[in-house]
Parts: structure tokens; C-alpha cells; sequence
């Protein structure tokens, strides 16, 4: 394949750093990009001559999730299975990262969204800063929290990951420090500086690379007065519930308690907002993704998800992907029409299809490549 | 990039060949487990200049020096092109899922055949108790487990139980406990209390205490005046409850409970009387801190008459706690295990409690103190009486099978990434489950732990579609299942923990210590010895009833007597053995023989004019063989059954070889096969050499029969996964 200048790279001795470089679309991920860092990906693992990736994005997002208008365009055009393909790539980079020898930093400036999550939080280092802004928006589109993020957002605090998960709700750097997506806070204007320290050391050591970058790091960064951390409490109380609905009633009756409470009602407000918003498929078959998640491993996690979005394409029980790509990406109405229209009428039945194996001859299950390698660090810790 | 791929698969496939018979010899060594690479050897020949923290590239580094290289390199799994080209410096963990094939089943199928339909249920628990603090998560070695900490005190751990139970309370779990009608509600309970049961045995047993025994008595021996009263406080905890049945004195035999119960016409109360010492009701689970009512079991005196045991509801401490007047409440003190739950000791001072707090499901007290009951027999009003509560041995059996899972999945995983021994020099070390007497001692009891747990969902499904019709089926089946499987279960532990050496005597690493938190369940809800004399006692009645009415028997699975015995052929061979039609047979005929052989003994000694009673307790060894074979047959049937619900394939075959296992091992380990001449002395010799056969063929399944158990990650141990980084200093 013929390089994509949509990913740059920069070569610093024995540093390697990726540009995601499609500014217009906010660093998408396009079909090239991925193959072409995982082509990246694949050479530097076997290459002694790179001991440290360097990740981040030109212009003002580091990435703003996978390009699914255009998979959705291909569908549109050919067949489900386009989008199998593009999915298949992603799953299996984000997979590669989350088991990969070499250290991987990430520089997270901007949006981090979908699938720019999948492409940094599976790394050792996930570096944020002032302007980032961290979010899984997938159930408002139809899709569910995918690129391996039913392994990370499961692993963060109490029930925080279902929140995050399923209410699409957006991080800053401080949030995303103080439950574990990132690993370090850097200001801003020391971002450059931190990004030529690294080349200058040009280590693959971990412990020197956490320690070079503890120098530029802003290690308590204040969470914002209204910071919806502080409301891990409520989070958990709510969020911990068996199903959706349950969800649901439980913020709505916490809301009821705290009528008084000003503070309090534009965010439990926003919340169940957000929820009766998305689609009901999307909140159902996700809740249960970051469940099943919890207990598996990060390539069983892919592998399942890799189940779901082949289900969720081929469209059989439900459409809503493409209605919400439509009403959100295309046409722009902000107005999707989900169908099933509620949540009392996706049954567990549905549900269970998403997690099955598809009921077609020419589909399989996420071949995963074999990793010689599993070493304990290399499983994204959070 | 697909080629990348493509050849890492073709490097690794050749280095781990299907599981050989003697697999010694083609062991990987460890370094290549590290750093297969596709470029093999062109980095070798490439690489003038090794990185410049490789050992042997710096000949004045000193011994020290060395070693720390070594072992931060090891912390920090950075691996090294080097690595191919020197001696071991030092072990390496290697995760068994990179040195064992992948699955050739799938182990979500095979697990659903564990879990059913409760998986989801199942897992949501999980969750919660992993998202927790309060469960106390710890890592090590890059992985987080959750277990108590057993190293509080006797009151904290109690504490923590609580607070623990609250948790999951504010959470809703326990919302529509009593509400949930029909089989479905009776699954739901059972996976939630075998769930919380997974983390932890007293905060299992502290959850049952409360739901399945208070709960379940005020259910099933109440009727709907208790229903209204106490369902909504027991389900929100406003009242905690226990279930005071076992005495100092009398703890199998119920009926012999010395507590005494007189009813007061005057004020329309019933006295309750705790008469002497051995009277004082023990162990009862909640009683030392913090129940608010319990069940008291207590012989009830009408008008001067024994009426029996009857059940009445007392209250024994305020809603502050403090223990109420006329009761005296002790602790049961420290224990073995279970140190997470308050036992306690019970003393009734002439209590008085309202008439209406009697359980009066078979029979009543009228207001005047007339004595009213439907069932005129006491026999069979005792029986009617504690027929519900076979839930108990239900939980207990699933749990016991929930435990000994864990036990396996720990033992089996380590003994998949720990070496020991060399068989030549300079050769790596031979993994513990490559050695034959390995495989012997750990996959006979995975297969085993499958199939009693098919069993255990036997009796769970039983349970709750029973009918009156069945109740006795219900009871024989509950006795001889509880006692097998905890039997089952202790005896994998013990192995287990031999199993992993030294690291076993962690309590971190779970093995050791589950033994004595779950030693109990040999003895609560009916001691095992007494269950299964209980067995062929019934066996016996059964067979002597149809032979009275003349008609073939039915029922227990024992229609197989109304047909002419099974023959076994006289030269065994190894595939007979693994025939169903071998199987069922050689099972079926130990049955009857051991049950012929034991009318035979109770009719000879009835002739001599001896007592029933006594001819029970002379007779005890064919019980208990005979116990033992019902058992094995019941346990084979239901394996058959849930076989015959998969679909051919690769998930049948290793069905068919874990079944294979299991009836091979009981013909193997259970001496009553020689001991009455089912198997010859030859065809012994034939069964034991099948077992290593058995062994090496299920060996490459270990890892995903292990994993298809079901029990997350973090309720493992330590050294499930990654021990050496979990011990290594950095971690200190």
C-alpha cells in the first residue's frame, strides 16, 4: 500500500512519532489510516531500531473517532461486510496496542472520541491536557461503545464506565486523570516540550519515560467545580442497576429526592436526558457489553464487540446505526427515529442476537492475531 | 501487516504441537515462549551489537549488577533479542495461554451447560462485587483479585459481611425476593446466593441464614398473617433474622431438640423454655450480633400433650440491638472458618411471644389452646413440615461445586506456568501438569467437578419444579448430592492445595484456606454419614413397597431393576470402557447388587427377630456403599442427559471423554467394585491404565475447561496468573 500522508511520522533516533494528520474530519479514522498504522504498528514491533511510540494528532483534535459515515457510505453502496472489514482493522490495531511490547504515548490535545479512544487508552501512557475532551458518544448514534472500550471503561471506578458508556458523557483532562484514562496531566504550553524531552532521552524504559514525564506533569490538576467525578456516588448508586430501565427510574427518583438541590438538577437532568435521547438498542446492548466486559480479557472483549457491530450492520433487528449516522452525521436533523422506539420493547431475546455468533455462512468471529507476548503491563492497566 | 501475522502463527504452531503423550521432550523452552519473532534469524545475524543492557555485552558488570538487570528487566517485560542467545539468567512467568492450543470448543457453550440461564444473573453479581471497595480489591502482578481480608479480627470480618449485605441491598438486589413466583424466582435466588457464595462463604451463608432459612421458614411453615407481616422487613433488612434449630444436645436428630413451648390460654401466649444446658440452641448463624427475630424450633406442650417440634417466631433484640428480656445470647467464639459469620448461642427464659407467631402451615393453637392439625400422624407432619427447606442442601451442593471450581481453576492454571525438575540437563524444567502423576491427580477431579456439577443442576431443577408427588425424590436426591458434592469438593481442595506446593499455604491464594471456610458443609443441613445411611433406607422402602404391591418399581431411577441384570463382558478393553452402554451398565449393576445384598442383610436380620432401628445401625457399610453407588448411577444419568442436548461436535467429544473420565475414576478409586467382583482383577488393571489415557488425552483440554468454568479472573489468586510478578520486590 502506498503511504497515506493521513498518517505522518516522524523519525527521532530511536523514537517514532505518529501524526494522525486528516484535520478536516478532525483526524477520523479513515480505512487508510488504519491500515496504515497497523502496517506501522506491525514494523516497529519487530524493529530494534524503535523503542518508543510517540501518538498524536495535527490541528486542534488528536481524534475524533472512527470515519463511520464513510462505513456507513459503503454500506449504503456494497454490503455490511465493507464495514466487517473496517471494523475487523480497528479491532485487531486496538488490539495490537493493548498488547504491545514498545511503550506507546499518547498525547491526547482536543477531541478524543469513539474510536480515537481505541487508538490511546489501550497504550501505557495517556497523556492530557487543558483542552481535552474525552467522550464514548456511541449510543446517541446507534452504535455502542466498541474499539475495546467495554474492556477500559469497565475497569474504571465503581460504575463510572457504565455512565460514561452509556450517557456518552463528555471528560476533560482533570476527569480523565482522576479516573484512570489517563496516566498524566501536562499543561498545555508544555505539551512540545515534553514531546522533545522524550526524543532527547530516546528510551524505551518505561520507568524513564514515567519519570520524564512526571517532570512536565501538573499531578493534582483541579477538577471543575461542577465536576460530574464528584458525583461518584450518585453514579454508583444509579448506574449499578441490573438493566436500563432500572437505571433509569433510579436517577429519576433521585432527582425527585433532590428537587431542592439546584446543583443537582442540571446534571441528574442532563443525565437521564442523554438516556431517553439515545437509541434503546444501542443502551441495552451496551450496558451489557462493559457487564460481559468486566470479567474478560481485552481480545475477548474485541472479539465479542466485533460480534456486536457485525450484528448492528447487517441491521437485522434493528436499524438504528444507520438512523442515527443520518440524523447526526448526514443529514444533520439531530432527530433520529429509533426503532424499537423504547426500551421496554427491546426484549432480552434482541438483546442475546447482538452477542451471538451471526447467522451467516461467509461471517466469522474476530481473528485476532497470535501474540507472542502477553506481558501484564501490556493489558492497558487502568 | 497480514503477513506479519501469518508467520508469527506458523512460528508458533510448530513449537506447540497438539499435546503429545509424553510431551517432555518437544517443551518450548521458556525464552522462545518470549520472544518468538518472525525475523528470527535474521535479527540474529544482524545483531552485531546486542542492546547495551544485555548482560553479556558488559563482561566487567559484577554478579550484582547483573542481577538486577535481570530482574528489572523481567519487571519490566522488556524483552530482549538476547534473550535466544544466552542461558536463563532466571525464570520467567509465561502465561498458559500462550503455551496451550486454543480452544477447540466453545467454552461459552460449555459454560452455559454449567450456568444455564442464570449466567446473566450470575455475572451482574460478579460486577457489583468487582466495582466495589468494600470487597477489597488488590493487585498483584498486574491483575486485580477481590477476597476479604482474613487478617481482621473475628468482629471486623463480621462487620464487613454486613456492610457488605447492605451494599448489595442499597443496590436492589434483593428487591422481589419473595415476590418472584414459580421455578424462575427459585433459579434466581439460587444464583445470587451461589454468586455471593463465589467471594466468600460467610457472606454467603450470613445472605441464606437470613433469606433461605428465616426467610424460607416464614414462607413455607407461615402462612399468609406471617407473609403479610414479615416478607417487607426481611427483604429491606429492617428485621434480621436467624434460624434456631440445632441445640447443644441435638443437632441431626431435630426431632430430640429439648426447648419446650407452652401455650398460656390467659393472655394468648405461647412460654418458650430453654430447660437445661444442652438445650441452648448453637451455632445459630446471626444470633451473636445482630439478628432481631429468629425461628425457634421447640417441642410444643399442649394440655400436658407432646404435640412436637414446632416452629414460632421470637424476637431477640430491639431495633437498637440490645438483646431483648427473658433472652441470653452468647458467642459461639472463633472458628476454623466462617469467621465472617456471628454464630451464636441461644437461652430462653420463659419468653413470652403472641399466639399468632407460631408457624402454623400444619397445625395450630386456637385461641382456648385447643392443638389443631390436618396431619394426624407426628411422623408425617414433621416430614410435611421441614420438606421446604431442602433448599438449604440445594445452595449448599452448588456451592460446594462453585468452590471446587475455583480450587481447580487456581491449581490447574498454575501448574500450566510452573516447572519444576529438569529430565535432561540444560533442558528447561518439566511443567507440573506434563507430568503424568500431575495430570493424574488434578484432571480426574475437573472432570469429576463437571459432572457433579450437571448433577447439582439436576437437583436444582427438581427442586423447583417439585410437586407433592415428588417431594420424596426431592429429599433422596438433596441427601445424596449434598453429601457427595461437599465430600467432592474438600477432597479436590486438599489435592489442590498439595498441588500448588508451598504457594498453597497462602491465604491469598485461596486453595488452603477454602478448605476450612468450607469444611462446615460436610455437617450443617445433615451430616454427610447420616445423609447417606438416609439414601438406602429409602432405597430399601422403595423396593420392598413394589415388591408388596407386586408391580415393578418406579421412581429414583431405579426402573433398570425391572430388568434383567446387565453383563459384563469379561475382558475389558479401552474402548469398551468408554461405551455409554459399558458405563450405564457396570453402574447399574453395582446398584442392584448392593441393594439386593442389603435387603438381604435387613431380611436376614428381621428373621432373627432384631429391632429396625437396630438393624440400621449394624448394617451401615452396605448403606453406605449402596449411598454411594445410587450416587455415581444419578450423577452418570444426568451427565447423559445434558450430553444428549448437545449437537456432535467437538463439544460433545470432550463431553464424551470428561464422562469417560468420571466413571473410569469412580471404577478406579471406589473399592466396592472389586470388593464384590463387578470388575476382575484383570479388568481393574485395564480401568487404571485407562485413567492415564483418559489423562493425556484431556490434558490439552485443561486450560479450556479450566476457563470454561466461569470464574472471573478476579476471584482467582495470585498464582493463577502471573506469581513471579505478584512476588517480585518492586511489588513489596
Amino acid at each position: 500500500m502506498a503511504p497515506t500522508n493521513q498518517v505522518l511520522i516522524k523519525e527521532s533516533s530511536n523514537v517514532r512519532t505518529i501524526i494522525l494528520n486528516r484535520t478536516k474530519q478532525l483526524n477520523a479514522l479513515s480505512l487508510e489510516m488504519i491500515s496504515r498504522l497497523l502496517e506501522v504498528f506491525h514494523a516497529y514491533e519487530e524493529d530494534p531500531n524503535v523503542k518508543l511510540i510517540i501518538m498524536k494528532g495535527e490541528g486542534r483534535a488528536f481524534c475524533a473517532g472512527g470515519d463511520v459515515a464513510a462505513v456507513v457510505n459503503d454500506i449504503n453502496k456494497g454490503s455490511w461486510k465493507l464495514g466487517a472489514n473496517f471494523f475487523s482493522k480497528e479491532f485487531t490495531l486496538n488490539y495490537l496496542m493493548a498488547t504491545y511490547t514498545k511503550p506507546q504515548v499518547s498525547l491526547l490535545k482536543g477531541i478524543v472520541m469513539g474510536g480515537g479512544a481505541g487508538v490511546s487508552i489501550h497504550g501505557r501512557f495517556r497523556v492530557v491536557t487543558d483542552n481535552t475532551v474525552f467522550a464514548m458518544p456511541e449510543t446517541a448514534l446507534g452504535l455502542f461503545p466498541d474499539v475495546g472500550a467495554s474492556y477500559y471503561l469497565s475497569r474504571l471506578p465503581g460504575f463510572f464506565g457504565e455512565y460514561v458508556g452509556l450517557t456518552g458523557a463528555r471528560l476533560d483532562g482533570a476527569e480523565m486523570l482522576a479516573c484512570g484514562l489517563a496516566t498524566h496531566f501536562v499543561p498545555l504550553e508544555k505539551l512540545s516540550l515534553l514531546e522533545d524531552a522524550l526524543c532527547k532521552a530516546n528510551s524505551g524504559d518505561p520507568k524513564i519515560i514515567n519519570s520524564i514525564i512526571n517532570e512536565f506533569s501538573n499531578t493534582n490538576p483541579k477538577l471543575k467545580e461542577k465536576s460530574q467525578y464528584f458525583r461518584l456516588k450518585t453514579i454508583d448508586r444509579c448506574f449499578s442497576r441490573r438493566t436500563v430501565e432500572q437505571i433509569i427510574s433510579a436517577l429519576v427518583s433521585y432527582k425527585k429526592e433532590k428537587e431542592a438541590d439546584k446543583n443537582m438538577d442540571d446534571w441528574i437532568s442532563w443525565t437521564i436526558q442523554s438516556l431517553k435521547k439515545a437509541s434503546p438498542t444501542s443502551l441495552k446492548i451496551s450496558l451489557r457489553s462493559i457487564r460481559e466486559g468486566r470479567l474478560q480479557g481485552v481480545g475477548q472483549c474485541l472479539i465479542r464487540e466485533y460480534r456486536m457491530v457485525c450484528s448492528v450492520m447487517q441491521g437485522e433487528y434493528s436499524k438504528d446505526f444507520f438512523e442515527g449516522c443520518r440524523a447526526l452525521l448526514l443529514d444533520k436533523d439531530k432527530n433520529p427515529k429509533w426503532n424499537p422506539s423504547k426500551l421496554e420493547f427491546v426484549s432480552k431475546d434482541m438483546v442475546d442476537r447482538y452477542f451471538a455468533a451471526l447467522d451467516d455462512k461467509d461471517w466469522e468471529d474476530l481473528k485476532l492475531p497470535a501474540r507472542s507476548n502477553l506481558p501484564v503491563y501490556a493489558i492497558s492497566k487502568l | 501487516m497480514g503477513r506479519v501475522v501469518d508467520v508469527t502463527l506458523i512460528i508458533l504452531l510448530p513449537i506447540f504441537p497438539p499435546y503429545p503423550a509424553t510431551p517432555i521432550t518437544q517443551l518450548p523452552t521458556i525464552r522462545l515462549l518470549h520472544t518468538v519473532k518472525l525475523n528470527l534469524h535474521n535479527r540474529l545475524l544482524m545483531d552485531s551489537s546486542p542492546p547495551s543492557s544485555s548482560p553479556s555485552s558488559s563482561t566487567s558488570m559484577d554478579r550484582v549488577n547483573f542481577r538486577t538487570q535481570v530482574l528489572s528487566r523481567h519487571l519490566h517485560h522488556h524483552p530482549q533479542t538476547t534473550d535466544l542467545l544466552l542461558p536463563a539468567p532466571c525464570l520467567n512467568y509465561s502465561p498458559p495461554e500462550l503455551s496451550n492450543p486454543p480452544p477447540n470448543f466453545d467454552t461459552k457453550s460449555l459454560r452455559k451447560l454449567l450456568d444455564g440461564t442464570s449466567v446473566e444473573e450470575i455475572d451482574y453479581i460478579f460486577n457489583l462485587m468487582i466495582q466495589s471497595t468494600l470487597f477489597c480489591p488488590r493487585e498483584r502482578g498486574g491483575k486485580v483479585f477481590i477476597a476479604p481480608d482474613f487478617n481482621q479480627s473475628m468482629e471486623q470480618q463480621r462487620e464487613m459481611t454486613v456492610k457488605r449485605i447492605e451494599y448489595l441491598r442499597d443496590r436492589g438486589v434483593f428487591e422481589g425476593w419473595f415476590d418472584k413466583k414459580g421455578p424462575e424466582g427459585d433459579l434466581w435466588r439460587f444464583a445470587l446466593a451461589e454468586s455471593v457464595s463465589v467471594y466468600d462463604h460467610s457472606l454467603g451463608i450470613k445472605l441464606g441464614v437470613h433469606f433461605f432459612l428465616w426467610g424460607g421458614a416464614i414462607r413455607f411453615m407461615g402462612t399468609k398473617r406471617h407473609h403479610d407481616k414479615w416478607y417487607k422487613p426481611t427483604e429491606t433488612y429492617e428485621v434480621k433474622g436467624c434460624f434456631a434449630m440445632t441445640e447443644l444436645g441435638h443437632g441431626s436428630n431435630v426431632r430430640g431438640i429439648e426447648t419446650i413451648t407452652r401455650y398460656d390460654a390467659s393472655t394468648g401466649e405461647f412460654i418458650i423454655n430453654t430447660p437445661c444446658e444442652s438445650a441452648q440452641k448453637y451455632w445459630i448463624g446471626g444470633a451473636g450480633n445482630h439478628a432481631t427475630h429468629t425461628v425457634v424450633f421447640s417441642q410444643l406442650e399442649i394440655n400436658g400433650v407432646n404435640e412436637g417440634v414446632h416452629a414460632f417466631i421470637a424476637q431477640i433484640r430491639d431495633e437498637n440491638g440490645n438483646i431483648c428480656p427473658n433472652v441470653r445470647i452468647a458467642d459461639c467464639g472463633h472458628k476454623i472458618g466462617l469467621n465472617g459469620v456471628d454464630n451464636g448461642r441461644i437461652w430462653f427464659d420463659n419468653l413470652r411471644i403472641p399466639r399468632e407467631n407460631l408457624l402454623n402451615s400444619v397445625a395450630d393453637v386456637s385461641p382456648d389452646g385447643q392443638y389443631l392439625t390436618e396431619i394426624k400422624d407426628p411422623d408425617q407432619r414433621f416430614a410435611a413440615f421441614l420438606a421446604p427447606l431442602t433448599s438449604g442442601r440445594v445452595t449448599i451442593a452448588a456451592s460446594s461445586m462453585n468452590t471446587t471450581k475455583i480450587g481447580l481453576a487456581i491449581a490447574i492454571r498454575y501448574s500450566l506456568s510452573r516447572r519444576a525438575f529438569s529430565i535432561k540437563p540444560n533442558e528447561p524444567e518439566v511443567l507440573l501438569l506434563d507430568y503424568p502423576s500431575h495430570q493424574r491427580r488434578l484432571l480426574p477431579l475437573l472432570a469429576k467437578t463437571y459432572a457433579l456439577s450437571f448433577a447439582s443442576n439436576y437437583l436444582k431443577m427438581i427442586y423447583v419444579n417439585r410437586t407433592p408427588q415428588t417431594i420424596k425424590t426431592v429429599h433422596v436426591v438433596s441427601s445424596a448430592l449434598k453429601a457427595v458434592l461437599t465430600w467432592h469438593c474438600m477432597r479436590t481442595l486438599q489435592e489442590c492445595r498439595e498441588a500448588c506446593g508451598g504457594q498453597g499455604i497462602k491465604t491469598e491464594n485461596h486453595v488452603g484456606h477454602l478448605k476450612s471456610e468450607y469444611d462446615v458443609q460436610l455437617t450443617f443441613e445433615g451430616d454427610n454419614n447420616v445423609l447417606m445411611q438416609q439414601i438406602s433406607k429409602a432405597l430399601l422402602a422403595e423396593f420392598l413397597a413394589a415388591k408388596k404391591r407386586n408391580k415393578p418399581i418406579r421412581g429414583l431411577g431405579l426402573e433398570h431393576l425391572n430388568k434383567p441384570a446387565p453383563i459384563i463382558p469379561t475382558q475389558l478393553t479401552s474402548s469398551t470402557l468408554r461405551t455409554t452402554q459399558f458405563q450405564t451398565d457396570i453402574f447399574c449393576l453395582r446398584e442392584r447388587d448392593l441393594l439386593q445384598r442389603f435387603v438381604a442383610e435387613v431380611s436376614q436380620l428381621q428373621a432373627q427377630g432384631e429391632s429396625k432401628e437396630h438393624i440400621f445401625t449394624v448394617t451401615y457399610q452396605t448403606a453406605e456403599d449402596l449411598g454411594r453407588a445410587f450416587s455415581d448411577r444419578l450423577i452418570l444419568q444426568t451427565y447423559l442427559d445434558v450430553e444428549a442436548t448437545v449437537p456432535a461436535g467437538s463439544l460433545k467429544s470432550v463431553l464424551g471423554l470428561m464422562r469417560s473420565m468420571y466413571t473410569t475414576i469412580v471404577m478406579e478409586e471406589d473399592a466396592s467394585f472389586l470388593r464384590y467382583g463387578y470388575l476382575s482383577t484383570n479388568n481393574a488393571a485395564v480401568v487404571r491404565k485407562e485413567v492415564l489415557n483418559l489423562c493425556s488425552e484431556l490434558r490439552p483440554h485443561a486450560l479450556s475447561l479450566v476457563s470454561s468454568l466461569g470464574i472471573p479472573d478476579a476471584f482467582l489468586a495470585p498464582i493463577a496468573f502471573n506469581w513471579v510478578e505478584a512476588n517480585a520486590w518492586s511489588s513489596i
